[in-house]
């Protein structure tokens, strides 16, 4: 039993997490984390075994309502996007697809640029070298010198993925429209590196790595982190973070697999449990002296969710592509559309990823799009999909509104008996706007590249990968959460390090971003640790 | 349950009697029938290939059967229509089921030229396709393609890479004889 506070409590073992105990514990801090999910052993992924297909639908399906693990906890939608995450020691980095783009300079400047939304308060610039140190902590594969971005003189530590014959079809394609693509750059081994093995083109990246070529902070953090002392208590669902008469964050009580409760005490409290777990925390920790919710004098936790808006466009070929193999992460990625230009009748822009599709029951069953065959040409819709087809996913920059938000539930409940968190969520007319005319110009650049017939999935439903905004980081606490280091304006010693810090969305990947951040704040807190309040 | 069942999944079949599988069998003749040299699903998917999908998804035994109970009746085409209009989530778990059994059986797998998800040796190391056709060059020479947050419009970058050989052999490094001399550009 813990009686000394820990130096920093972490809550969430996912990608920010990970990041946060990893580099305090080489600080010298002690750190403990409390994550509700488990460790995974990478030889029980589904992804080299027979049903892989049938398991990726419900115990690996990204949806936490569908997968319903006891982990899990349930969200309640009013939203025709689903959020997406996964409960465990690397988080929601088990199921990620593993695209690792930055954000872009422009991104951070979105209301000085384009009049909209607010700028953020702190720049690309700032984010460089963290960019490039969790690209090596991470494991990053790439080709250097991506024009979409400005020159780094820094190449990414591994070479990049293959893309694949659809990638090198809709290369060419490019090639002649005089559009930008570039390889991707995913967090994906194309090597060995760091004692772990390169990828194997399974394409299985979304039910968990069996390979540990793919990151997650299981694999890439957490283990350093508990050589440096952490402490990673797993199957521990937290209720509240507490309080002192000071204000100050005190830990935070917990509850076990049996029903037991506990309190871990820490000197600085980091929540790291996505832009809707760590609204949901921050909301229930409300008490008398923080009716709202903690950290919540803004108004603002909870609000201004973003997810990007999603739209897939697969285009298929007369010609085998062996599409169901390669990296689910992205095989190349477009941004010729991505900056603003107003002649389109929107702002802003959106991120193409061209990614695998998937086996022959994903192929066989009704489409994104809605297709569906049966009877006699049921065989000649497989036999024209399976391994023809190259997709386009697109995603939109979701622009912050406050009436897109996390609240709690009144009437539904985790299996611990704390309330679910409730989003609710509309998308915008701008991204609407965004998705048709980025529809329209990834099927020309699939029908550039040979494809003989397009379908169109105009708003994914489960694609709410991307968990961002509802406590943004900003100067004034009047209109933001966090300060530009992620700590609370209100509680000076709990810091938010998830994508719930982001002012505007981008319309890229955020992972690579939100891990830069978290990295950021970790070395600010390093540097600041003794002028940190803490609890008497 | 004694130490020796435990996590022994009771045989997910045995819920089906002789008129269940019959209305199954009609039902995967009507969506998968033998056609274009391809097998009738009916034929595919024995208790072996049902067995198979309902231990991997257990949640799916329930609607499954569901789907396949005597009330009804014995038209597939309106037990179907029924199912779509009024039970969603038993005909997806109908669909599912039969999918599954027949697209992980052996032969099919096969005869569609489906091997699985194989595990194939990257080969990092050799230059890639989109190199040596001069892709990425057609990239480069088109210049910046990122906004500069400092002006508002599209980047200018004085000295970027206009090839890909320009980025790892600039001019300087080639004078330090760091390349073979050769115009690679």
């Amino acid at each position: 039993m813990t009686t000394e506070p820990a130096d920093v409590l972490v809550i969430g073992a996912g990608a920010s997490g990970g990041v946060v105990g990893r580099r305090l514990a080489e600080a010298g801090f002690s750190v403990v984390c409390l994550e509700q999910g488990d460790w995974h052993d990478r030889a029980d992924y589904p992804g080299d075994k027979l049903d892989w297909e049938l398991k990726a639908r419900k115990d690996w399906a990204t949806s936490p309502n569908i997968r319903g693990l006891p982990e899990d906890y349930p969200i309640v939608e009013d939203s025709p996007v689903s959020p997406l995450m996964y409960s465990g020691v690397g988080g929601s980095m088990l199921i990620f697809a593993g695209a690792w783009p930055r954000m872009l300079p422009s991104d951070f400047r979105v209301r000085s640029l384009d009049g909209i939304a607010d700028d953020w308060p702190i720049t690309y610039d700032d984010l460089l070298p963290y960019f490039r140190q969790t690209d090596r902590d991470f494991g990053v594969s790439g080709l250097a010198g991506d024009p979409a971005y400005p020159p780094d003189p820094e190449d990414p530590p591994l070479p990049p993925l293959p893309i694949g014959a659809a990638g090198l079809k809709v290369a060419r394609a490019h090639t002649r429209l005089g559009w930008h693509w570039w390889p991707e750059f995913n967090s994906i081994l194309s090597a060995p590196y760091d004692g772990r093995r390169p990828c194997v083109q399974r394409s299985t990246c979304q039910s968990g790595c069996n390979e540990g070529a793919k990151a997650s902070t299981d694999l890439t953090h957490w283990p350093k982190a508990i050589d440096n002392g952490a402490r990673l208590i797993t199957g521990a669902r937290v209720r509240r973070v507490e309080t002192d008469a000071r204000g100050l964050a005190t830990g935070a009580t917990w509850i076990d697999r049996d029903g037991g409760e506990h309190f871990e005490p820490a000197k600085v409290v980091v929540l790291a449990a996505n832009a809707i777990g760590t609204a949901r925390l921050l909301l229930l920790s409300a008490d008398a002296r923080h009716p709202d919710g903690l950290a919540n004098s803004s108004g603002l936790v909870g609000k201004r969710l973003m997810m990007h808006p999603f739209a897939n466009v697969a285009g298929l070929f007369d010609e085998p592509l062996m599409s169901w193999q390669g990296q689910f992460g992205d095989l190349i990625e477009s941004l010729e559309f991505y900056e603003t230009d107003e002649r389109r009748g929107f702002v802003r822009g959106a991120r193409w990823g061209l990614a695998p599709t998937g086996g022959p029951i994903n192929t066989a069953l009704p489409s994104r799009a809605g297709t569906q065959v049966w009877g006699p040409d049921h065989h000649l819709h497989v036999r024209s999909h399976l391994g023809h087809g190259a997709n386009w996913g697109l995603f939109a920059e979701d622009l912050p509104d406050e009436a897109n938000r996390v609240s709690l539930s009144d009437s539904v409940a985790d299996s611990s008996g704390i309330a679910a968190p409730e989003v609710r969520y509309r998308m915008g007319d701008n991204a609407r706007k965004m998705l048709d005319f980025h529809i329209e110009r990834a099927t020309e650049s699939l029908i550039e590249a040979g494809a003989h017939s397009i379908e169109v999935d105009r708003l994914m439903r489960y694609s709410g990968w991307h968990l961002l905004g509802t406590a943004r980081m900003g100067d004034d606490p009047g209109t933001s959460v966090l300060d530009r280091w992620n700590r609370t304006h209100d509680v000076p010693n709990l810091y938010v390090v998830d994508g719930s810090s982001f002012v505007t969305s981008s319309g890229v990947n955020p992972t690579s971003t939100i891990v830069a951040i978290a990295l950021r704040a970790a070395e600010h807190m390093i540097e600041t640790r003794f002028e940190q309040a803490v609890p008497a | 349950m004694t130490g020796n069942d435990a996590g022994v999944m009771p045989d997910p079949v045995a819920g089906l009697d002789d008129r269940a599988r019959a209305t199954f069998a009609a039902i995967a003749d009507r969506l998968i029938p033998a056609a274009h040299g391809m097998p009738s699903a009916a034929d595919v998917v024995d208790d072996a290939r049902l067995g198979f999908v309902l231990r991997a998804r257990p949640d799916l035994v329930g609607p499954f059967l569901d789907a396949l109970r005597p009330e009804l009746g014995a038209n597939p085409d309106a037990r179907l229509a029924i199912l779509g209009r009024d039970e969603p989530a038993s005909l997806a778990a109908l669909q599912l089921v039969l999918v599954g059994g027949y697209y992980t059986d052996r032969r099919v797998k096969e005869q569609i030229g489906y091997p699985g998800q194989e595990a194939i040796e990257l080969r990092s190391w050799e230059i890639p396709p989109y190199l040596e056709e001069g892709l990425i060059d057609a990239v480069l020479a088109r210049g910046q393609v990122w906004r500069d947050p400092s002006t508002g419009a599209r980047a200018v970058v004085d000295g970027a890479a206009k090839t890909y050989a320009q980025r790892y052999w600039p001019a300087e490094r080639q004078s330090e004889g760091g390349h073979d001399g050769r115009d690679d550009s």
